[in-house]
């Protein structure tokens, strides 16, 4: 039996490639990237919503079951060029390091993923021009280190707010979906520094909390046991105000239908989440359909979601949809089985 | 009495007549309001919702407030754009009754809060519905609060404009705040480079700004007529609308004057200028 191909070693992609092994399938894992990890291992993802576990410690985990395995062909800085069909597989061209090479494959899963929302592109906020705007995968970064600082001088931020919804839920830069992910994160962020740093005061700016399922106990607890403060509203523009030492959030209170203005030493921007640029490329190579929003959409998604509707292509993971880290492990476990059945076939 | 009247939330001397009168999704604990009152608004409400334009205008709303950030008036006045959608979309015919009687007038029909708006709604646009919707009717309360504002209709219904680019400065607009024309931060140039950007022959030009040739003002009233904008206003201020009636005879007995004495060179111009004689 060839190899199943697995494009992408972000946490379905690892999750699909482990699960491969362990049914005793070879698996062929493809990254475009030099690791393996994808978003989180990127942006240096800190304690993962809503366990409050260390992204380390669940990436770790996958990790240990792929790297290393001997079931499992690890390829880095390597994307796929070209695809024919070669039933029940796919021939497939690799390009890596050494030029193009050929490979026959007895099924596909593509784990392709998202990008981060560019959120330069919501010029209103400054991010790009002010350093004191972060993007929350930032500040993630240094929560992880125990660094908050900001980084125009150095000095610890006293009062921080975060965005919600930054180029999610927005026609205007042509995302009106919803990120599902950006509320439950911030929260986290904004409890994780009230418990290290309680001097810090931590708001939050919202249009509708999003904590779905057993993650509002974590919106609940930030409130009663962190003192999180909640603002209904979108910021409008981040401008400079005192000499420009610090940021001035515009927006409404919305709840108390006034216009409001409040000076921040750091603002933090929930930004959304994209098709990644290998789920484009994918959907184009394999001639895959994609919904308005640039994801791919599975044949069946309400009872097959890891299902591409081609017979021995799977999808798993942000590839057709924003989604959380354990939809995405549990995707690459389904796109998997799917994968043996078919190669067994 | 009707068993809608005994209902806890309302008012228990609600007459037969307010009674009856179709519900719309009425909020509770509303006010009472006369007979007469309460079927305007109910007609308002219901001619508001035939308007062609609503459901253009309307689309829904996230209630994210951006558009109120970016809102001259809501930083003066008990007003923002937001309120004026949740009021534009409301099934509660008193709502838009009460928005009617003087909010719709804060608005200066900027547009910015269009330009912000994330779900595409045309606010500045629902609230000039609301607004001719209260003209139409002559609204009592519409009639007061425009009753200052005579001269500028004036200029705006003959002239065409009641601004010149002289005017741009913050003495005149006290209510766009401190900043408005004062600051780099809100427009990236400070005004002197702004007004270095406005043509030379049109600064300074309060005067001949509103000296607009009377082909102008013609054609300019002629639409007015056309439109209906006439009887509109006439509904509201009869006084005013005779007064724009005896200024635009006026002009037009001009034009039928200047017309004999160029009649020569006249026949020879092409085009349609001769039209608007009206
Ligand atoms: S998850 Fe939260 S932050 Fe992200 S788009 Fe949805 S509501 Fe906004
Ligand atoms: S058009 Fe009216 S409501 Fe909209 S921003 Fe301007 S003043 Fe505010
Ligand atoms: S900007 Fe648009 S969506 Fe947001 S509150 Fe205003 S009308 Fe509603």
């Amino acid at each position: 039996m060839n190899p199943v191909l697995v494009v992408g070693g972000g946490p379905a992609g690892l999750s699909a490639a482990a699960e491969l092994a362990s049914l005793g399938a070879e698996a062929l894992l493809v990254e475009k990237e030099g690791y393996l990890g994808g978003n989180p291992k990127r942006w240096h993802y800190s304690l993962l919503a809503p366990d409050l576990k260390p992204a380390e410690e669940v990436l770790g985990d996958l990790l240990g079951k792929v790297e290393g395995n001997p079931r499992v062909e690890v390829r880095l800085g390597t994307s796929v060029t070209a695809v024919d069909p070669a039933p029940p597989g796919f021939r497939v061209t690799l390009q890596g390091g050494k030029g193009p090479e050929g490979r026959e494959v007895s099924a596909v899963i593509l784990a392709t993923g998202f990008d981060h929302f560019d959120s330069r592109r919501k010029f209103e906020y400054g991010y790009g021009r002010y350093p004191d705007v972060l993007d929350f995968k930032e500040l993630e970064g240094m929560i992880h280190d125990d660094k908050v600082l900001r980084p125009s001088d150095g000095k610890p931020p006293k009062r921080i707010a975060w965005v919600l919804c930054v180029g999610s839920r927005d026609l205007q830069v042509g995302n009106p979906w919803c990120c599902r992910m950006g509320c439950v994160v911030s929260i986290k962020q904004a409890v994780e520094i009230r418990q290290k740093h309680p001097e810090m005061e931590a708001f939050v700016y919202y249009m509708d909390i999003r904590t779905y399922g057993l993650w509002e106990d974590l919106y609940w607890k930030s409130m009663q046991q962190y003192g999180v403060k909640f603002i209904r509203g979108r910021i409008g523009q981040i401008t400079l105000a005192e000499g420009g030492k610090r940021l001035l959030a515009t927006g409404e209170d919305t709840l108390l239908s006034r216009p409001t203005e409040v000076p921040f030493d750091m603002v933090v921007l929930a930004s959304g989440m994209e098709p990644g640029q290998g789920t484009k490329r994918m959907a184009e190579l394999f001639h895959l359909p994609v919904g308005p929003e640039g994801f791919i959409t599975p044949k069946i998604s309400d009872i097959n979601p890891v299902d591409s509707g081609v017979p021995g292509l799977y999808l798993a993971g942000a590839a057709t949809g924003p989604k959380a880290i354990p939809d995405s492990v549990t995707e690459g476990m389904g796109a998997a089985l799917r994968a043996y059945q078919h190669a067994r076939r | 009495m009707s068993v809608v009247a005994h209902l806890p939330h309302r008012s228990l001397s609600l007459t037969e007549e307010e009674a009856a009168q179709p519900p719309s999704m009425e909020l509770t604990g509303r006010r009472r309001m006369s007979p007469a009152d309460r079927g305007l608004s109910q007609t308002l409400y219901e001619e508001f919702h035939q308007d062609p334009r609503y459901h253009e205008y309307v689309l829904g709303c996230l209630n994210c407030g951006e558009c109120t950030t970016g809102c001259p008036a809501a930083r003066f006045y008990d007003f923002s754009p937001r309120e004026m959608l949740q009021i534009a979309a409301t099934g509660d015919a008193t709502t838009l009754w009460d928005a009617l009687q003087e909010k719709i007038w804060s608005c200066c029909q900027c547009y910015t809060c269009n330009m912000r708006c994330r779900f595409g709604n045309d606010i500045a646009g629902i609230i000039s519905v609301m607004r001719e919707l209260s003209v139409r009717h002559g609204l009592e309360a519409t009639r007061k609060t425009l009753a200052p504002f005579g001269r500028s209709l004036t200029l705006l219904m003959t002239v065409g404009t009641q601004v010149s680019a002289d005017m741009i400065q913050p003495d005149f607009f006290r209510d766009w705040g401190p900043f408005a024309t004062g600051s780099d931060q809100v427009w990236g140039v400070s005004p002197e480079v702004m007004r270095k950007a406005i043509p030379l022959d049109v600064l300074q030009t309060t005067r001949s700004s509103w000296e607009v040739s009377v082909q102008t003002s013609l054609e300019l009233f002629r639409i007015y007529e056309e439109t209906g904008v006439l009887d509109m206003l006439r509904g509201l201020d009869p006084d005013l609308t005779e007064m724009l009636v005896d200024i635009i005879e006026e002009r037009r007995e001009e034009f039928r004057e200047a017309r004999e004495k160029y009649r020569d060179e006249l026949i020879t111009m092409k085009g349609p200028v001769a039209s608007f004689e009206g």
